[in-house]
């Protein structure tokens, strides 16, 4: 099965499991319910709690991750005092699980980090400088100023495959750009002068990227 | 320049300033009162340009060499806006940073970083995460001593469970917690800095040595030659995890054998360097100055 890692008011989590026969949610509410069991060593013994049932790990075949943190407005049906607390276990918890899971994570863990918090603009900028990708650089700035808009255009990365209108080398460097930052799936934002602006896996997967995914999950 | 973001009440804040003040280093040091007020503007490319202006003070970025980080908890408004542009310089810029953001993330799961411990080659307690009470039982049953503490970086007090404490697994059907074997032996904290280890053992009666206080024990500090071998891998990970200081949990067991427990990135390091007189801060202004 594929389990999707989000909230139970993310309409996309919601729209993919639609899209997806045999898949569901684990929300925040799961990931504090009765029933998990992660030994550190041991996968065998590994239980998740998903849409409120028990699932062994190695029934799970693919994740797919739409959330950077346990946030604690998530934990309604627990004490109010104690909702904070609660969140940063249970996303110090996900974060080991999500790290230690046979399935395959689409994004995986890096450095304890998972969704957004994992694909950090030093870490694509690093990376995309050292291959030759041109970034758009980034002013932050405390005066006031005028802000230039500018346009972009979306790159849409799913494992091997590449979705999106641009230039040849663009797609190919979207490309080795996703592999040398193990991202599985992710959009890829250029300008028209054909430099990065952002690398994410907040957004919407396109119609082609959703059966690519569905693919790699289930594999 | 060094900057040194922390509030000089913060004790390892202020040990480093003055480390570094009797170094002769020139320091730009910012605290929660100074972040409110600070301008900046900064072009982030492959290498950040530009300047910030704490306190009216105008430093171009291309002037810092190094920085020391351990801010409090950022206020809402142009102090979060500012606080939030230092973190992102801090991760980008060239020097030596203690300790770059991403790199402390690990410390958020504990149980995560168990796995990062375990490859640099160094044994750790075995370890169940749970909200299953049965799952519970049958490891307290199968170790017959356990610890629980917090699975995240919010401190919490170890504490032992043992088999008159059966009953009181039923919690753990609220929410994820950790359990941990129970190991016996002798307490050592290893503060690394760069390639260097400062380590001090801690002798106490209590479960968790930092709250012997309140237990009504004592702890005893002294300074203690860590097994070379086991120095080596300690670096390794400290390496490993992209920290240029940290304050490594082991404890060495009747029989010789090292378990680490966990990497602390931001280590409270003045009570042990009190304590053994260890120089850890001035290696880390050594480290910073370099």
């Amino acid at each position: 099965m594929i389990v999707v890692v989000g909230s139970r008011h993310d309409p996309v989590a919601a729209d993919l499991i639609a899209l997806w026969p045999q898949a569901a949610l684990c929300s925040a509410e799961d990931l504090v319910s009765p029933g998990w069991v992660w030994r550190h060593g041991r996968p065998a013994s590994r239980s998740w709690i998903v849409d409120a049932k028990p699932i062994r790990d190695e029934d799970v075949t693919g994740v797919f991750i739409r959330r950077s943190s346990v946030y604690a407005e998530e934990l309604a049906t627990t004490h109010p005092a104690d909702r904070s607390f609660l969140a940063a276990e249970a996303h110090a918890f996900l974060s080991f699980v999500l790290a230690t899971t046979s399935a395959r994570v689409v994004n995986p863990v890096i450095g304890g980090a998972f969704g957004e918090e994992a694909l950090r603009p030093e870490r694509w900028t690093a990376v995309a400088s050292e291959m030759g990708i041109p970034v758009r650089p980034v002013r932050v700035t405390s005066e006031a100023r005028r802000r230039a808009g500018y346009r972009t255009y979306e790159v849409e990365v799913v494992g091997s495959e590449v979705f999106g209108k641009g230039p040849a080398r663009v797609l190919d460097g979207a490309l080795r750009l996703a592999g040398k930052l193990d991202m599985a799936w992710g959009v890829l934002l250029f300008d028209t002068r054909h430099r990065l602006v952002a690398a994410t896996g907040a957004q919407r997967p396109g119609e082609q990227a959703t059966a690519a995914l569905r693919r790699l999950l289930e594999a | 320049m060094i900057l040194v973001w922390g509030s000089r009440t913060d004790s390892p804040v202020a040990s480093v300033l003055d480390a570094l003040a009797a170094r002769g280093a020139e320091v730009c040091h910012i605290d929660e009162s100074t972040l409110a007020t600070m301008g900046y503007d900064i072009v982030f490319g492959p290498s950040p340009e530009g300047w910030i202006e704490p306190a009216g003070r105008r430093i171009a970025i291309d002037d810092l060499r190094g920085a020391y980080l351990r801010p409090g908890n950022l206020a809402a408004g142009p102090a979060r806006s500012a606080g939030m542009t230092l973190l992102a310089l801090a991760s980008n810029m060239r020097g030596t940073i203690v300790n770059r953001p991403a790199a402390g993330r690990s410390n958020a799961s504990k149980p995560y970083q168990l796995g990062l411990i375990t490859q640099a080659g160094l044994e750790v307690p075995d370890t169940l995460v749970t909200t299953d009470p049965a799952a519970a039982r049958a490891f307290l049953l199968e170790h017959h001593r356990l610890v629980y503490k917090s699975l995240s970086g919010i401190r919490s007090i170890v504490a032992i469970l043992d088999a008159a404490d059966e009953a009181r697994l039923d919690g753990v059907r609220t929410g994820p917690v950790q359990l941990q074997a129970y190991v016996q032996g002798l307490d050592v904290r290893v503060h690394v800095v760069g390639e260097r280890c400062f380590a001090c053992s801690v002798r106490s009666a209590a479960a968790d040595y930092r709250y012997a206080g309140t237990a009504g024990a004592a702890a005893e500090l002294s300074a203690f030659e860590l097994p070379e071998t086991v120095g080596r891998r300690i670096v390794a990970l400290v390496r490993g995890m992209d920290l240029q200081v940290a304050g490594v949990d082991l404890r060495c067991t009747p029989d010789g054998s090292w378990i680490c427990f966990e990497v602390n990135p931001s280590p409270g390091f003045p009570w042990y360097e009190d304590a053994t007189g260890h120089p850890i801060a001035e290696a880390i202004a050594n480290a910073l100055a370099s």
